[in-house]
């Protein structure tokens, strides 16, 4: 829990994936509706970041991404967890955790 | 009916700086928090031994799902541990005495038999009370020390399917004590084992290889002698009583005893504990143990039930040992659902969570014998002896908040009520669906423990119904019932739940949109009066007979039928009220005036809750805040003179090498968690974890014993980081750390799991996995409290001037009344005159002009020098932190001006909505209902004797092209109008079309009124039975089908009156500028629907009026004083402590590169003449936004710095091959 998505920076995501986060999840505020102002246009922009470098560094680039919900919606976040799982359950274990453990199975991250 | 005027009066001289509440509701404990808050000395009276009151009891709450509990506990924790707040439980009121300042109370404390101050709520005593119904007792109690027994004329033998197996499991030694032996043989004739040998004149000796330990020799040797020793048996140092308690509990677990005392073995295995008990803990002797079962004594038995709860087995049942009726003792918590002990505490949660023994059924108490209660006391709370106290107390003003009972269903016979098990009332259904009530939250029949799948509920039982003498409209029950049956289908999907209703009275904020959902997940409504339930005797299912919409009689079968009772005043309060010398209405509610709706008939006295009016949570603790403030205005001079401050002990500051002792807590939540989640098993693990050294599973970790207990086990272990594994920070993470404040340690060695909306609710399906996840998440705690510092809280003074944006009657108001309170208030209207929406209404809910009233709230705010009004200006900027803000304004000159104060409320207001629909704002003869009354004031309709008025309700409020919401005050305007012209042209013709008639609480009375008056109600269906309206220059013609009647009718009437709505003033550019939430219809939101409904989510600011939501200007008068009392809260304080999570550069390695300074939204960073970024710590609003961007990562923010995220991320992944992957 952050007190603001805005907190979040490139090195923390992927420090996740350094310690073997199969996908990484960023829940938001709703876009305009931050709460503090704009934290969560800031951390989308590093979230497209990681989401280049884990393309370059062939992790794969649909392990990580950013959602944006308000605290009523509870039932979309269930739904967009359920989504995010099955997405990554899919692609499969990172690469990380395939070379350091063998087929050790599938973890997500979520991180809000 | 004035009421007590000097409520806008000055003071009191000298007035008693203290207030007494009665009752210890959600009303009475937001108000005893809001004036301890604000420096006044609250003693909070309450009847019941808890406080808690009608909240506690509930489930969930309308219209969010919240659990009822789980928010209502921190606020009772809170008024169990404030300083300044006095609590009374187990009380009454005796009398008062004395004027408005300066009152005299009498509190009698009825003898409640346990000393609150030692006991620790550990519950032991109502584990080993063996009493479980109410017994026969002598009528007139024996005077003599002894009294000979009775001897049993009749007796019974009482036989298990097969004979006695006896055990000699844990069996006592018996023994004869050769000194005491009389030589009588009785012994040797009870033992059933040939074990004692005796001859005439000779000591009986036990053999003890034949003994198996039944103790028969024990009970029958004669009480002039006693002889028979017994050894071996644990507890018995402490009592009699205690040892039987002790052996069944073995026995019981050995047999396979079950939690419902259900066990497999049906058959006596002459253990001998109820003979030994009858004998010798109840010292009645009705029970005799023989060859093949158990003689009873039928006519001598107490009937106490004690014989039969310590049976290890399922083999004694109450109604074999005796003749008379047993009478149950009810858990009148749980309404009466299941049974209780009399000793109990409470309810689990409760405040003081302390037990009270019930005089009526306690053996002690009334015949002298047991007592093992207070043997088995390890702190000796319990005393025998306690006789009810009066303490007198000295006050300046009075809350009378008593608070509501439900009515008694009996009273409308045809639902059957009391005759069939199945029909039960709403409370008990609420008892039904919550965790810790008498099934644990299944949804079981009362009668048969059967899962119900279809499920009817029977809307207005005892309210609009004026046959009982309940006109008047109980508001709540369209809600709760919506509320129930949702929530029973998230208990069970197969539950088919139906509502029968007449009218669906969903006017509350966001109330439509959640029936909207109920509807959704299949909750079906039905328009019908339902008249009469029969029970099928041999099912127990119940068959309702109805008449449909389409006139049809209907039959239908249910499992169970929910009556939605309504709610009444208590005779108790009615009594009450009449020694406090206050005025009721017939129906028991407190009279009060619509300009000054707290204040009762008895100047000095203050109304608050449904005692005034039905009403629900939120509108309870609005008004609750408000009467603190109604009651504290006059006192405002006193204020901090009889209070004192918390002092904490100096923090202990921990050195770098110290070595890291974490504690550990993984709560139950009762079953909230762990129903799902094995917490001994997270304990377990919790211990393995590194720096742990101490880790328990509380019941409720957040009940006040249980902080209690933290604190002392924070200073025994000398524990330097606190962990608990709970539910949502959100709610509980201040209550944990100030518990760590108390314990000697900063508040920011503390971290939080939540393990219950995470694990136990999510992964309900999946106990396996959801403990899997509570282990991980409590790791992560651990890591992140491990990575924890120390962090200083910035304390600054407080500004006490208050900024009232909006001068309509709730600004005006909160004006006026902070000024008593003592504080500056600056007002700020953009109109020209202040009024606001009121300048166009013209009279109140009891007739009298507005315009009078808004001429005497002007005189008061002009004559007071503390007020500066500015009209015409707008607010254009607006900076600083709670208790310090700074506004600028622009004022008609065009000027802009500077404004510093320490609090802001909004009252911006709402207004009449006019829709360009049916011709409005064309047609001479459409208008709105504002309109209307105008026209009737201001002598347009004075040749109106015949005409005829159509009024169209919801003309733009629930609709989704206009006003989506209720606009909540339409049908009661529509109603006071159509009422007033009819009083004034009784040949008139008024038809009001609507859709639900919403006339809430008492305005049901007038609704009736209106009938009787000849106004015609026509219903209609905006999809299914919509009228057809048209107008123009020719005339107005409406066709509609009339459903009581179905037929259609056809209406050409001369006006067409349209119930618009409210809309609420643009608020864009404010609430941006404030950085507060509205809501898609464009009110403001509040920081809880619930619980603070004043609030908003920013601190330091608040609301009222109709910038929350629609509601009548008596609503929003209370409103306003409500938020003057949030208000008072933080303006009355000199200082306020800031949270420490902030961000803080460190300059070594600051490069001066700017980039906070532009990443920062609210402009904080600056550069410092030290060439260093600096950042003030009182305007950081802790987002973390510069501690990501610095490239340098010299900026650092308390408990989410990147070591703290890190520490988290790496106990995330950490051991990772050691648990069960997926």
């Amino acid at each position: 829990m952050l007190p603001c998505t805005g907190r979040i920076d490139e090195s923390l995501l992927l420090k996740a994936f350094e310690n073997g986060a199969d996908g990484v999840m960023v829940i938001g505020c709703l876009e305009g509706d931050c709460h503090y102002v704009s934290g969560n246009i800031r951390a989308r922009a590093r979230v497209e970041r990681v989401y280049a470098i884990l393309e370059r560094i062939k992790i794969g680039p649909n392990r990580i991404r950013m959602y944006n919900l308000s605290a009523g919606e509870g039932s979309k976040f269930a739904a967009f967890a359920n989504e995010f799982v099955d997405q990554i359950r899919e692609i499969g274990p990172s690469p990380i955790n395939l070379v350091r453990a063998g087929n050790q199975g599938v973890t997500e991250k979520e991180a809000t | 009916m004035t009421g007590n005027l000097n409520t806008f009066a000055g003071s009191t001289k000298n007035p008693t700086g203290a207030v007494m509440v009665i009752g210890g509701g959600i009303s009475g404990m937001q108000s005893a928090l809001d004036l301890a808050n604000a420096g006044i000395k609250v003693y909070l009276v309450e009847s019941s031994p808890a406080i808690g009151g009608k909240m506690a009891q509930l489930d969930k709450t309308f219209p969010t799902n919240d659990c009822s509990m789980c928010i209502v506990s921190p606020k009772l924790v809170e008024v169990g541990r404030h300083k300044n707040i006095e609590l009374f439980t187990h009380s009454e009121v005796k009398s008062l005495s004395g004027d408005a300042g300066s009152f005299k109370a009498t509190i009698v404390r009825h003898a409640r038999y346990v000393d609150v101050a030692a006991c620790t709520g550990c519950g032991l005593c109502e584990l080993v009370c063996p009493v479980t119904k109410i017994s026969y007792f002598p009528e007139v109690p024996a005077e003599k020390e002894k009294k000979s027994r009775a001897k049993a004329k009749e007796k019974r033998l009482i036989k298990g399917p097969g004979l006695p197996h006896p055990t000699s499991s844990h069996k006592w030694t018996f023994s004869v004590d050769e000194q005491a032996c009389s030589m009588c043989g009785s012994c040797h004739r009870a033992c059933l084992h040939g074990a004692i040998s005796w001859e005439k004149k000779q000591k009986a000796v036990i053999d003890q290889d034949k003994c198996t330990g039944c103790g028969a020799c024990f009970a029958a040797c004669p009480e002039k002698f006693l002889a028979i020793k017994v050894d071996g048996a644990p507890d018995l140092d402490k009592s009699i009583g205690a040892a039987v308690h002790a052996r069944s509990e073995i026995l019981g677990r050995e047999f396979g005893r079950s939690k419902s005392g259900d066990s497999e073995q049906k058959d006596c295995i002459r253990c001998g504990l109820c003979a030994i008990t009858c004998e010798k803990v109840m010292h009645i002797g009705a029970l005799k143990m023989v060859e093949q079962g158990i003689e009873a004594g039928v006519d001598i038995c107490q009937v106490c039930g004690a014989c039969v709860s310590v049976c290890p087995v399922s083999f004694l049942t109450i109604d074999q040992v005796t003749s008379r009726t047993p009478r149950p003792l009810l858990n009148f918590f749980n309404e009466g659902l299941n049974g209780r002990k009399p000793i109990n505490i409470h309810y689990p949660q409760a405040v003081p969570r302390v037990p009270v023994i019930d005089a009526a059924s306690c053996v002690q108490l009334n015949t002298g014998a047991c007592g093992t209660c207070a043997t088995i006391c390890g702190v000796g709370a319990i005393h025998y002896d306690h006789r009810e106290t009066e303490t007198e107390i000295d006050i300046g003003s009075v809350i009378f908040s008593p608070g509501i009972e439900v009515f008694d269903a009996r009273m409308r016979g045809e639902f059957g009520y009391g005759l069939y098990k199945n029909v039960v009332t709403s409370i008990e259904f609420e008892r039904l669906l919550s965790a810790s009530g008498p099934t644990s939250g299944t949804v079981a029949r009362p009668g048969d423990g059967q899962h119900p799948k279809k499920i009817a509920w029977i809307q207005c039982v005892g309210s609009r119904d004026h046959s009982c003498d309940r006109d008047y409209c109980s508001s709540v029950c369209c809600m709760y019932a919506t509320k129930e049956a949702f929530i029973a289908r998230e208990h069970d999907s197969s539950i088919k739940p139906t509502i029968f209703y007449i009218d669906m009275r969903s006017f509350g904020k966001n109330f439509d949109e959640y029936v909207k959902r109920a509807k959704e997940h299949q909750v079906r409504f039905v328009r019908a009066m339902v008249s009469r339930v029969f029970e099928d005797p041999l099912t127990g299912d119940l068959e309702l007979r109805y008449v449909d919409e389409s006139g049809k009689r209907q039959t239908e079968a249910f499992d169970m039928v929910v009556l939605s009772v309504g709610i009444q005043v208590a005779k108790q309060t009615k009594e009450l009220a009449a020694t406090l010398d206050i005025e009721l209405d017939r129906y028991g509610f407190a009279v009060t005036d619509c300009y000054q709706p707290l204040a009762t008939s008895r100047p000095g006295i203050f109304v608050s809750g449904a005692v005034k009016g039905p009403k629900d949570i939120p509108e309870t603790v609005c008004e609750a805040s408000a009467a603190a403030e109604a009651a504290s205005a006059s006192l405002a001079e006193a204020r901090g003179s009889l209070i004192s401050k918390e002092v904490l002990p100096p923090e202990r500051t921990p050195g770098p090498d110290d070595e890291l002792r974490i504690g550990v807590f993984i709560c139950h939540c009762g079953t909230n968690i762990a129903s799902v989640v094995d917490v001994a098993a997270v304990t377990e693990y919790a211990r393995t974890l590194p720096g742990v050294v101490y880790a328990e599973h509380p019941l409720y970790t957040c009940s006040q014993d249980s902080q209690e207990r933290m604190r002392e086990i924070i200073e025994e272990h000398r524990l330097n980081r606190v962990v608990t594994s709970a539910c949502s920070p959100t709610t509980h993470e201040p209550l944990f750390q100030s518990t760590l404040q108390q314990a000697g340690l900063n508040k920011y060695f503390f971290d939080m799991a939540n393990i219950r909306d995470q694990c136990s609710w999510v992964h309900a399906n999946d106990p396996i996995l959801a403990t899997e996840k509570a282990k991980r998440l409590t790791r992560m705690a651990v890591a992140n409290a491990t990575a924890g510092e120390p962090l200083d809280e910035l304390e600054f003074t407080v500004d006490s001037r208050l900024l009232v944006v909006g001068g309509g009657v709730a600004g005006m108001t909160a004006a006026i009344e902070a000024a008593r309170q003592g504080f500056g208030v600056y007002l700020i209207e953009q109109e020209p005159v202040l009024g606001g929406q009121l300048l166009h209404l013209q009279r109140s809910a009891d007739g009298r002009k507005f315009a009078d009233f808004l001429l005497s709230l002007n005189e008061k705010i002009a004559a007071d020098d503390r007020i500066k009004v500015f009209t015409s200006s707008q607010v254009v900027e607006q900076s600083g932190f709670v208790g310090s803000f700074e506004t600028e304004i622009v004022m008609p000159s065009g000027a802009t001006r500077t404004l510093k104060h320490g609090a802001i409320l909004v009252a911006t207001g709402a207004e009449e909505y006019r829709p360009e629909i049916h011709g409005l704002g064309t047609l001479d003869s459409v208008m709105t209902q504002t309109d209307f009354e105008t026209a009737l004031e201001n002598g347009t309709a004075a040749d109106w004797h015949h005409a005829r008025v159509a009024m169209l309700q919801c003309a733009g409020s629930r609709d989704d092209e206009h006003l989506p919401y209720c606009s909540r005050i339409c049908c009661n305007h529509a109603i006071k109008n159509g009422l007033r012209f009819k009083k004034m042209f009784p040949e008139a013709r008024v038809d009001v079309l609507y859709r639900d008639m919403r006339c809430y609480g008492l305005g049901e009375l007038d609704y009736r009124e209106a009938r009787q008056a000849g106004v015609n109600f026509i219903r209609f269906d905006p999809e299914e039975n919509p009228p057809a309206i048209s107008t123009g220059e020719t005339g107005i013609d409406i066709t509609v089908t009339d459903p009581s009647i179905r037929l259609q009718v056809r209406l050409q009437p001369d006006l067409l009156v349209l119930s618009t709505g409210m809309k609420p003033r643009d608020t864009e550019e404010l609430a941006s500028m404030l950085r507060v939430p509205r809501n898609d219809g464009g009110f403001f939101i509040e920081a809880h629907a619930k619980l603070r409904p004043v609030d908003l989510p920013s601190e330091g600011l608040f609301m009222a009026g109709t910038a929350h939501g629609p509601k009548s200007s008596s609503e929003t008068i209370a409103q306003a004083q409500a938020a003057v009392a949030r208000a008072a809260t933080l303006l009355s304080k000199d200082s306020k402590k800031l949270s420490g999570i902030v961000s803080r550069v460190d300059p070594t390695n600051c490069a001066v590169c700017l980039t906070c300074v532009r990443a920062c939204p609210y402009g904080v960073p600056f550069i410092n003449d030290q060439h260093s970024a600096e950042i003030n710590p009182a305007l950081c609003q802790g987002c973390g936004i510069c501690v990501a961007e610095c490239p340098a990562k010299t900026i650092f923010m308390g408990r989410y710095d990147d070591r703290n995220i890190r520490a988290k991320i790496e106990a995330y992944c950490a051991s990772e091959a050691s648990h069960s992957p997926r």
